[in-house]
């Protein structure tokens, strides 16, 4: 029987090395190995500043011929010395360091993420859906983890479906949990159970035994690995609900991280390599943004939500009040799953969304070229103006899924008074507040890429319907995960950096919460500092100030009755907005966002938001 | 039989027959005009129930939060406490709690957790057997059912109340349901549920125990909702539709109370002989004094 390993308390670089003090960190090179691109930035301190200079890319090797990942680590790193005239590439391909601060060539720190030959894959199992499950879902996704499967005591299926399901799957590992410490102890036996003799195959191959982690009931802990025994590589960590009052991820997420670089990245073509190149642990591409956008949160002491909007996926990340939640939403995306995309939100809901006339029939057979050839980009109008229809819709129901799933505990002792007898709610309440909400930043190709940044920002604004006040930015050039694994080696460098050269932002959005009829005032607003004005909103409109990205004003707003900004109905707030490439935008639809039913009326009403924010012009 | 009792059973016939003449009594009009409004609205709801048109019932917090109660109690490996109140099937909470047992009984089956049912009643035990037992089976548990965990304690109140609170304390079971007619015993068993830690779910309609319930309980339901339950819970039309047409019909008192309070009140205050007549005749049409 292996031996189940400990938990370890930090995860630490593989190669051994350990990076240098961050005083002693001026160059960094990072990349990110994608599916299909590897991505290589240079960060320098210049000026006393850390700033991303030079940004190089080439196509990931991990696949046959080459089968060697670092083989295009090389090139995109070779394309930034080309770039910068710095020498970063050794005759023998490697990654050069520094000896002295004073030497032209090579850099202080080399890092890396990896998403490629398909990220990391999990499968998960605990004893009750809502509860310990969901906590084991909640770490692999933090994690970076993409989740194929979720096994419960509860899942509505029978043991020898959920064998044949275990079977199918060829996860890089599994996460069990299940019972509090001190509580269930034969179901989670039993879930081991299931698992143990279906013998789920890893996906690199059966030269390795697939590594499982229990973070269960501390109490079952030898009775779990009596059932594992040898064929398993089993580690255990502390419970992920030690009590149904508290969740502790944290273990079991810096075990995903340690037991992706020694066993998944470890048999991936050329990750060893890799590895001992690098400075700091290789991270899942997720994981690093995720990391990032905690670190940002946490600094600013703000509520942030981050969207990667991808061709067959969606993630998306949020923090709020310093908790962190990831989903992945896997049939909504913009080319392998935008057909999803139509069929679960409807051609109607899409249309809503469309100002000009356009025939559905075609429609569909776009939507239909678009899964078949995946890298297509729109050629003309109306083909931009329904691809950032369809992908309003993949936005809005992503963030829908991920208010579903980012909730408070269950299963948790409620404290009542007889004041709450006629308001009483029940627990699992989502932690998504957009009135909370401070950061929205987006990325992936159909935001990133969208012909003018007043595009992005109608999207986002239309399909998350932010409230208050929430400054909008976009990921310039995907950089958040190089960013994301920086922060771990260098944190200040990191904020730096994702500051002034990650973020580009796009305003500041103003949308009060209610509803009201057309026409009616919203809100009246002033400003005060860089620039002054005043003026007022009626139902129904939408208005761009301008305001520069380096620019922040006072704004006051004060808002109908019916109308809330943050502090209740009818009262005013004042605070202090960034401005950005599109500008401050003042929004007036209300909450939610009512589009006109009647064809004509609907029509119009679009074209006039489009026009207030010069979205086509 | 005597020629005595023939005599009377055929003076009896006689009066039946003479009575035939008055089937209706004028003066209570309003009262079978009343009768035909609450069929009507009960069976054209749930006619329309039947049709296949959506009634939404309003969320109540305390009968979704069945799941998470169970699941707390599997999560921790004890059992789920169920008690149907103290008095006897005659009780219509009685009868609605043990159709909240079903589901219950549903949930634990599916989530196999142990469930145990202490009663003060025998026949609401056997009742409650049934539910349970019916419960296992539509869940396809019937192998985890346990017949000797719904059990006879006693019909003494202090007593039942005793062994429970005492059970309790042994077993410390994580879910605590509360559902049906409680007295003296509410707040006794609530605050020993609050004590161990368990998510409580009470539902009566006894308004002097609702506050005990209230303040010590996870989540309560309050008179009507304990009533719904059966279904919200289900969600048949023909419930739904008699939910709604129930409703209808609470909607159309309130407005008439406030019709004839109104009106009550103009009679009072500017003393007209014609309101006041209209009112009186109104109260003696209803079957007032």
């Amino acid at each position: 029987m292996t031996a189940p390993h400990a938990a370890s308390s930090t995860p630490s670089s593989p190669s051994g090395k350990a990076p240098p003090a961050p005083d002693r960190i001026q160059v960094i090179v990072a990349t990110d190995c994608g599916s299909t691109t590897t991505k290589a930035i240079l960060i320098e301190l210049v000026d006393g500043h850390y700033r991303q200079t030079q940004r190089g890319e080439a196509p990931t090797t991990v696949e046959a011929p080459f089968a060697d990942v670092t083989l295009g680590v090389t090139n995109s790193v070779t394309e930034l010395q080309e770039l910068s005239g710095r020498r970063l590439i050794a005759d023998d391909g490697t990654v050069i360091r520094r000896t002295a601060l004073t030497d032209p060539n090579g850099c202080d720190v080399y890092i890396s993420t990896s998403s490629a030959g398909g990220g990391l894959q999990m499968m998960v199992a605990g004893v009750v859906r809502q509860m310990t499950a969901e906590s084991a879902k909640r770490a692999a996704l933090g994690a970076g983890a993409i989740v194929m499967d979720t096994i419960a005591a509860n899942d509505n299926r029978k043991p020898h479906e959920q064998i044949q399901r275990i079977r199918e799957l060829r996860p890089d590992m599994v996460l069990l949990s299940g019972g509090t410490d001190g509580g269930d102890q034969k179901k989670v036996v039993e879930l081991a159970e299931l698992i143990a003799p279906a013998k789920p195959r890893p996906r690199f191959g059966g030269e390795y035994q697939l590594p499982v982690i229990y973070a269960g009931n501390k109490d079952a802990a030898p009775a779990v690995a009596r059932v594992f025994g040898a064929g398993f590589d089993l580690s255990i960590v502390p419970n992920l609900r030690p009590t149904l009052e508290a969740e502790n991820l944290g273990p079991a997420r810096d075990r995903i991280h340690d037991v992706f670089l020694e066993h998944v990245m470890a048999h991936a073509p050329g990750y060893d390599k890799l590895i001992s190149w690098a400075d700091a642990p290789i991270m899942p591409t997720p994981g690093a943004v995720g990391d990032i956008l905690q670190t940002i949160a946490r600094k600013r002491g703000i509520n942030a939500v981050g969207v990667d909007i991808g061709g067959a996926t969606t993630d998306v990340f949020s923090v709020f009040d310093g908790v962190f939640n990831r989903t992945v939403s896997a049939n909504l995306g913009m080319s392998y799953s935008i057909s999803n995309v139509c069929a679960e939100a409807t051609m109607p809901r899409i249309m809503r969304w469309v100002h000009l006339p356009m025939d559905e029939r075609e429609l569909r057979n776009r939507v239909k070229n678009k899964m078949i050839r995946p890298t297509t980009i729109p050629q003309s109008l109306e083909a931009l103006v329904f691809e950032q229809a369809v992908a309003r819709e993949a936005l809005r129901l992503s963030y829908e899924q991920h208010k579903a799933f980012a909730t408070t505990l269950k299963g948790v002792q409620q404290q009542r008074t007889v004041g709450d007898a006629f308001s009483q709610q029940a627990g699992g309440g989502t932690l998504v507040n957009n009135m909370k909400l401070d950061l929205l930043v987006a990325s992936g190709g159909v935001l990133s890429h969208a012909p003018r940044m007043e595009q992005t920002a109608l999207m986002l604004i239309d399909s998350f319907e932010p409230e208050g006040f929430t400054e909008l930015a976009k990921d310039s050039i995907f950089m958040m995960p190089h960013l994301g694994v920086l922060a771990s080696v260098h944190p200040d460098a990191a904020m730096e950096v994702f500051e002034k050269d990650c973020l580009i932002f796009l305003g500041t959005c103003v949308a009060p919460h209610g509803e009201g009829k057309p026409g009616k005032q919203c809100f009246s607003w002033t400003l005060s500092g860089a620039r002054s004005a005043q003026g007022t909103m009626a139902v129904g409109e939408m208005q761009v100030l301008p305001l520069a990205h380096h620019e922040s004003c006072e704004m006051t707003v004060s808002p109908e009755k019916g109308f809330d900004m943050g502090t209740g109905p009818g009262k005013p707030v004042t605070r202090t907005v960034r401005g950005g490439t599109v500008g401050l935008i003042l929004d007036a639809r209300g909450r939610a966002i009512a589009v006109p039913n009647a064809e004509n009326e609907r029509r119009a009403t679009i074209q006039k938001w489009l026009t207030a924010l010069r979205v086509y012009e | 039989m005597s020629v005595a009792t023939i005599l009377l059973l055929a003076q009896e016939a006689g009066a039946e027959s003479s009575t035939a003449v008055n089937w209706f009594m004028p003066g209570k009009g309003v009262l079978l005009v009343s009768l035909i409004v609450v069929v009507v609205a009960v069976l054209g709801s749930i006619l329309w129930a039947r049709a296949g048109h959506s009634i939404v019932v309003r969320k109540i917090a305390g009968l979704d939060a069945v799941d998470e109660a169970v699941g707390r109690a599997t999560e921790m490996g004890r059992p789920i406490l169920f008690v149907p109140g103290i008095q006897d099937m005659d009780n219509i909470q009685t009868v609605a709690g043990i159709t909240i047992l079903s589901k219950v009984a549903k949930t634990a089956a599916e989530y196999d957790a142990d469930i145990e049912v202490p009663n003060t009643r025998s026949l609401v035990m056997t009742s409650a057997r049934e539910a349970v037992h019916a419960a296992y089976l539509s869940a396809g548990r019937t192998d985890s059912y346990n017949p000797d965990r719904i059990y006879y304690v006693s019909d003494e109140q202090f007593a039942f109340v005793a062994y429970t609170s005492g059970l309790m304390a042994r077993k410390r079971p994580a879910a605590c349901f509360y559902f049906g007619c409680f007295f003296a015993e509410s707040l006794i068993l609530a605050e020993n549920g609050n004590a161990i830690g368990a998510i409580q779910i009470a539902g009566t309609a006894e308004t002097t125990q609702l506050p005990f319930f209230v303040a010590s309980c996870d989540y309560t339901l309050i008179g009507e909702e304990f009533f719904a339950a059966s279904a919200y819970l289900s969600g048949e039309p023909d419930q739904l539709g008699t939910l709604l047409g129930q409703d209808m019909i609470k909607a159309v008192v309130w407005v008439m109370i406030a019709v004839v309070t109104l009106v009550a009140t103009i009679a009072a205050v500017t003393e007209s002989a014609g309101v006041t007549q209209f009112i009186t005749n109104l109260r003696m049409s209803m079957g007032g004094g």
